[in-house]
């Protein structure tokens, strides 16, 4: 599955996107923290199909997921 | 303008700063709808702050910020803000925000929340709420670039 990655988070990367595996909103969480360094330094949410996911999750791979640092509108 | 009362979904962002003129135009293109009684118009404009850190220039201070979003959740995240507006001061009778992407330097317009109603009461709450919504649920980022070349990312409170 293709994730979107935004602001601090796409910088530290060096990505605006990464192409991952993961069944489950934990295993891709594990999967984000191996391939962007620091990223528990960071405060980021988890969007699943344009919302914010808090609790563990079953991911067919269909789904849009995108990974978000903190607002900063207006 | 009876479409204000679908409100259906619509592209906020523009590019770049938001210019004062079209303030003025849009406050100019509510004068044939004389239900209305008040306007009321929040302008978030980009502040200079002085950003102190021991990797950068003493008194470095923010030039200006890049906006980015995640476009379509932002959009959608406003199409539910501005139901919620509508059903809670129904006597709001148009409601249009703006918010830029890209460079918006220090001093310039980044951000317009503006609210008719019949009377000022419903105008002047929506629009705080609304502002307030908005800058805690739409995935906007913004990249600050201070005067000293280096870069820091904003985080809403």
């Amino acid at each position: 599955m293709r994730v979107k990655l935004f602001g601090m988070i796409a910088e530290k990367a060096g990505s605006a996107e990464l192409e991952m595996e993961a069944s489950s909103l934990k295993g891709l969480c594990e999967g984000l923290r191996a391939r962007i360094r620091d990223l528990d330094s960071m405060s980021f949410a988890i969007a699943v199909d344009r919302r914010i996911v808090k609790d563990d999750l079953t991911l067919t791979g269909t789904e849009e997921i995108a990974v978000l640092p903190p607002f900063a509108g207006g | 303008m009876s479409d204000t009362r679908t409100h259906k979904a619509r592209d906020i962002f523009v590019e770049g700063p938001i210019d004062p003129a079209f303030v003025g135009t849009s406050i100019a293109k509510h004068a044939t709808r004389t239900d209305i009684g008040a306007h009321e118009i929040f302008l978030g404009q980009v502040r200079a702050d002085t950003v102190a850190g021991t990797d950068r220039l003493p008194g470095a201070g923010v030039a200006a910020i890049e906006y980015t979003a995640y476009r379509d959740m932002a959009l959608e995240r406003m199409t539910v803000i501005r139901e919620d507006a509508f059903a809670k001061w129904p006597t709001m009778t148009c409601l249009h925000v703006h918010h830029s992407l890209g460079t918006v330097k220090a001093g310039e317009l980044c951000f317009m929340v503006f609210a008719s109603a019949s009377h000022r009461k419903s105008a002047r709450e929506a629009v705080a709420w609304v502002v307030d919504r908005i800058k805690a649920e739409l995935p906007i980022f913004g990249k600050e670039t201070l005067s000293d070349a280096t870069h820091i990312w904003k985080s809403n409170p």
